[in-house]
């Protein structure tokens, strides 16, 4: 299934961890949305629509598409909002895009920490029939898949350890001045403090065009969509076999027919894996069919994924880094985008041509997305 | 067949970040009973509450201008009904346009008798000169002013 | 043209305030299968969901939509949820619409549900879509806000507490032809105008109900429908817009929205039928299902719509007729939200009802000869706006 209008990235803004309170959410998401605009060169009357990805639990407001409408540049124009997740924003931006019907979009998210327990706040997404009375937040769902993927693979940890590592030493990298200093999440067993990150506040926005737009005014070095999939788990988790992520496996199938992948080992120079926790980028290497589980020991060793690496995973230091919980996965994807453009700063790969994306968000990964964006249309 | 129901509440708790701007307007109420718009240069209009950009302009706004105490009514409405966790009935707020404003302000309207809202409607019509009156004892949130009728 | 995209089938609950036999994805269950069957698709045939769901907070489930993914047969599938407030239901077909046109699937099913009635007050949760800084301390909700809005159709139109009353009145009695409808009892004008007053000037009978139930569509691209020999319905026209959020900055001086009025509506019907083709809405649409959860702001929604020559001329124009079943463009033949409000798919059930209506399938409520029809959704702070024109 072709797109009617293929679409680009030609914006970009990532602030993935905001630690000051001088400026209110409104005043941030304003920040963002502006600065992804000046990065492409537009004003706000070039975009024709928006779309942000917000989580109203979070923001403390029971619809958080209202507020959003004024900084984002929605007033008199068409926004729309996709709670479900801020890789969400992106999809359906790229589709509007790609009806014809929009020349541009632009898609935002964003991640606050205002609310007392982000856990309490996670909880209440557990259902009520059967779930709400126990301790389930978005970390408990991490370590259970991290427990039932270290039964059938007892040396898992060893791995998500190795992980954790090289993202943090990609993040050193990356950011050799960091906005903030990453801080241990809590452990949860079998997850130690080392394998995950403090939430923090972020926010992340993007500038898509359609491909006459693109060449109407000359971008340099768009990023254009070359395939996209996503799909969604079970709801119970379960109901879940948790050692692995068949929903990743149909998002990367429909990303990769359409994106013409028949190898995604030797396709992309540059990978970016929502890693919540180690354990999660193991799992996601053999849903993208980067490395089947067996595969793993010996391609770690060769270095593959680390920088420098034939096939290089998370240059940006990942959620490891940086952990604004609700805008993870835009992130991701803001990130090949400024790859495949060259924007991406202290941590730019050389001569990337084609990347791959893959953001995941909710209970155990729930929603799974896999984005390819590749340097030619 | 028996049908079981099960009773939870919601309760989560925010610390949220008013922002330079907020804050500003929020502190000249709590120490100064003033009350101040920050003006647009683009469109020059100043808006009240005061923001740190115009949603119109998509600029920054430029100034501080104080704004009231006095005004006029642009909307009211009389609530007679107890929702849970709101105020207990009756009372009447709405939005007034503070003298040098161009945006109106939302608030309480305290001293109109209620019996009878046809009555009260005309009390508070649109147009009708009202002035804010300001709490004795401050925290600085929207609760430390309301409108009379002038 | 092999462009375009249709609808191919529908399904609704009969609307009630609770439904103590059926848990919140049961509900979404039992709109979606009546659309699949209507449409006469297997779940293998759905490429993805779109999944429609306002407040959280309204079923008590944060993120129920992934609640909701194995009632939408969503597994394994492409899925993701919108939020527009009220206009979520239409955002959601809208979402829909895109991800055929955009050339990447087929066939697509939307679906949600509410349980309002559930919930222990929806004014308690609406109050937090204000936000923090300046405007939650006030006792903000949905219906004082649309009673200002009336405080100043008033002034500026002449609108009465008695043109309020006869909106309930037609809606009730149109309703009353809906089984699908919450409340069907017919009231008179002294029934409305007897009722309690919950926020001057709208009283208890000017108000919607609190909801509980379902409703889902599927959509197909046209080469799907053509090679599938489905019937369908075609939506030619969508757009969505947004003001200001701020409502005092719909008041005061020289607005660009003004409270009274519904401006983004307007402007996204003109989006719509510029889609459309359609050049004079007054002449050209049959029936119209508009998104009014109070009786007065039925009024600025046939304004906004261009069914009458210059807002305001939509209360005598109601007064005389025009706008019931029977008269020049029926509006909100089903009874519309004024009669049944589940929040999470209002605006769906607006589509839904307009394609019944071109399909000649509404039943006892039908226009008759409709071929072309419109919804509209709100959402917000009477703030974001979606619109449909949907044609035989």
């Amino acid at each position: 299934m072709a797109y009617r209008v293929r679409p680009a990235v030609v914006g970009c803004a990532i602030r993935p961890a905001i630690t000051e309170r001088t400026r209110s959410l409104e005043e941030i998401i304003y920040d963002i949305s502006q600065a992804a605009l000046a990065d492409a060169g537009l004003t706000i009357e070039d975009i024709d629509g928006i779309v942000v990805g917000c989580n109203d639990q979070f923001d403390g407001r029971a619809i958080s598409v209202m507020m959003a409408s004024g900084p984002t540049g929605g007033v008199d124009r068409d926004i729309l909002s996709t709670p479900s997740s801020s890789e969400h924003a992106f999809i359906l931006g790229a589709l509007r895009v790609a009806s014809g019907q929009f020349r541009t979009q632009l898609v935002v998210s964003w991640s606050p920490t205002e609310v007392s327990s982000m856990s309490e706040a996670q909880r209440l997404g557990a259902d009520p029939y059967f779930h709400r009375a126990l301790p389930l937040d978005e970390l408990s769902s991490h370590a259970l898949q991290a427990s039932a993927l270290s039964h059938v693979w007892p040396n898992a940890w060893i791995f998500a350890e190795t992980v954790a590592a090289k993202n943090r030493r990609h993040a050193a990298l990356a950011w050799p001045e960091p906005p903030a200093r990453p801080r241990p999440g809590p452990a949860r067993w079998p997850l130690t403090e080392r394998l995950t990150t403090q939430p923090v506040t972020g926010a992340v926005a993007m500038v898509l065009a359609g491909e006459p737009f693109v060449r109407e005014r000359a971008f340099e070095n768009p990023a254009w969509l070359r395939g996209m999939g996503w799909a969604t788990e079970a709801a119970f988790l379960g109901d879940r076999d948790l050692t692995t992520a068949p929903a990743l496996k149909e998002a990367a199938r429909q990303a990769y027919a359409e994106a013409g992948i028949a190898d995604p080992t030797t396709a992309f120079d540059v990978v970016e894996i929502t890693d919540a926790t180690g354990y999660s980028e193991l799992i996601a290497y053999d849903a993208l069919g980067l490395a089947s589980r067996a595969e793993i020991a010996p391609r770690m060793a060769d270095g593959w994924f680390a920088r420098g690496g034939r096939l290089p995973v998370n240059l940006s230091g990942g959620v490891i880094a940086f952990n604004p919980v609700f805008c993870t996965g835009m992130i991701r994807i803001a990130e090949i985008a400024n790859q495949v453009r060259g924007r991406a700063g202290p941590h730019q790969s050389p001569g990337v041509r084609l990347g791959l994306a893959q953001a995941g968000s909710g209970f155990a990964m729930q929603y799974q997305s896999a984005i390819v964006l590749g340097a030619d249309a | 067949m028996e049908l079981l129901g099960r009773q939870e509440v919601w309760n989560i708790t925010y610390d949220h970040a008013l922002g330079e701007t907020a804050s500003y307007f929020f502190t000249q109420i709590r120490d100064n009973g003033k009350i101040f718009g920050r003006r647009c240069a683009k469109s020059n209009k100043v808006l009240v509450p005061p923001r740190a950009f115009s949603d119109e302009t998509l600029l920054p706004t430029t100034e501080w201008v104080e704004v009231g105490p006095g005004g006029r009514v642009e909307a009211f409405t009389f609530v007679y009904e107890q929702f849970n966790n709101l105020p207990p009935p009756p009372y009447a707020f709405g939005y007034v346009l503070l003298d040098g404003a161009d945006t109106a302000l939302g608030g309480y309207f305290k001293g109109v008798d209620l019996t009878n809202p046809r009555e009260a409607a005309e009390a508070l019509a649109i147009g009708t000169r009202v002035v804010t009156k300001f709490a004795e004892q401050r925290k600085g949130d929207v609760l430390d002013f309301w409108f009379e009728v002038a | 043209m092999t462009d375009r995209v249709g609808i191919i089938g529908i399904g609704q609950s009969n609307f009630r305030s609770r439904r103590d036999d059926a848990s919140y994805p049961d509900l979404v269950r039992e709109a979606v299968v009546p659309a699949m069957l209507d449409a006469k698709l297997d779940f293998d045939a759905i490429d993805a969901v779109v999944y429609s769901l306002s407040p959280d907070a309204m079923v008590g489930i944060g993120n129920a939509e992934r609640l909701g993914v194995d009632a939408v047969g969503g597994r394994n599938k492409r899925f993701l949820r919108i939020n527009t407030g009220g206009a979520t239901g239409v955002s959601s077909v809208t979402a829909a619409y895109y991800h055929i046109a955009s050339g990447v699937c087929d066939v697509v099913l939307t679906a949600g549900a509410d349980k309002v009635g559930e919930c222990g007050d929806s004014q308690t949760v609406l109050n937090k879509i204000w936000d923090p800084t300046y405007e939650r301390a006030l006792p903000l909700g949905t219906i004082n806000m649309l009673a200002m809005s009336a405080v100043r159709y008033m002034k500026r139109y002449g609108m009465t507490e008695e043109d309020m009353a006869y909106v309930t009145v037609k809606n009730r009695r149109q309703a009353a032809l809906n089984p699908r409808a919450h409340l069907r009892k017919v009231v008179t004008i002294d029934d409305v105008m007897d009722s309690r007053i919950i926020s001057w000037p709208i009283k208890l009978m000017d108000c919607c109900p609190q909801s509980t139930g379902g409703a889902a569509m599927v959509l197909a691209s046209e080469q799907f429908i053509r090679d599938n020999k489905l019937d369908a319905v075609w939506i030619t026209g969508v757009a969505c817009r947004a003001e200001t959020y701020w409502m005092g900055d719909r008041m005061g001086n020289n607005p660009t929205a003004e409270h009274a009025d519904a401006y983004a509506l307007g402007r996204s019907f003109a989006q719509s039928y510029r889609m459309a083709g359609i050049t004079d809405p007054a002449n050209q649409v049959h029936v119209a299902e508009l998104y009014a959860p109070f009786s007065n702001t039925e009024y600025h929604a046939i304004d906004a719509a261009g069914l009458v020559a210059k807002p305001g001329d939509s209360i005598k124009r109601l007064r005389d007729g025009e706008f019931e079943l029977g008269g020049r463009v029926p509006v909100n033949p089903s009874g519309g939200t004024l009669c049944t409000n589940a929040i999470a798919v209002t605006a769906m059930a607006r589509v839904a009802e307009t394609a019944l209506q071109v399909w000649g399938r509404a039943g006892t409520h039908q226009v008759d000869g409709a071929r072309v029809g419109i919804a509209s959704g709100n959402g917000g702070d009477h703030q974001i706006f979606g619109t449909m024109v949907i044609e035989a």
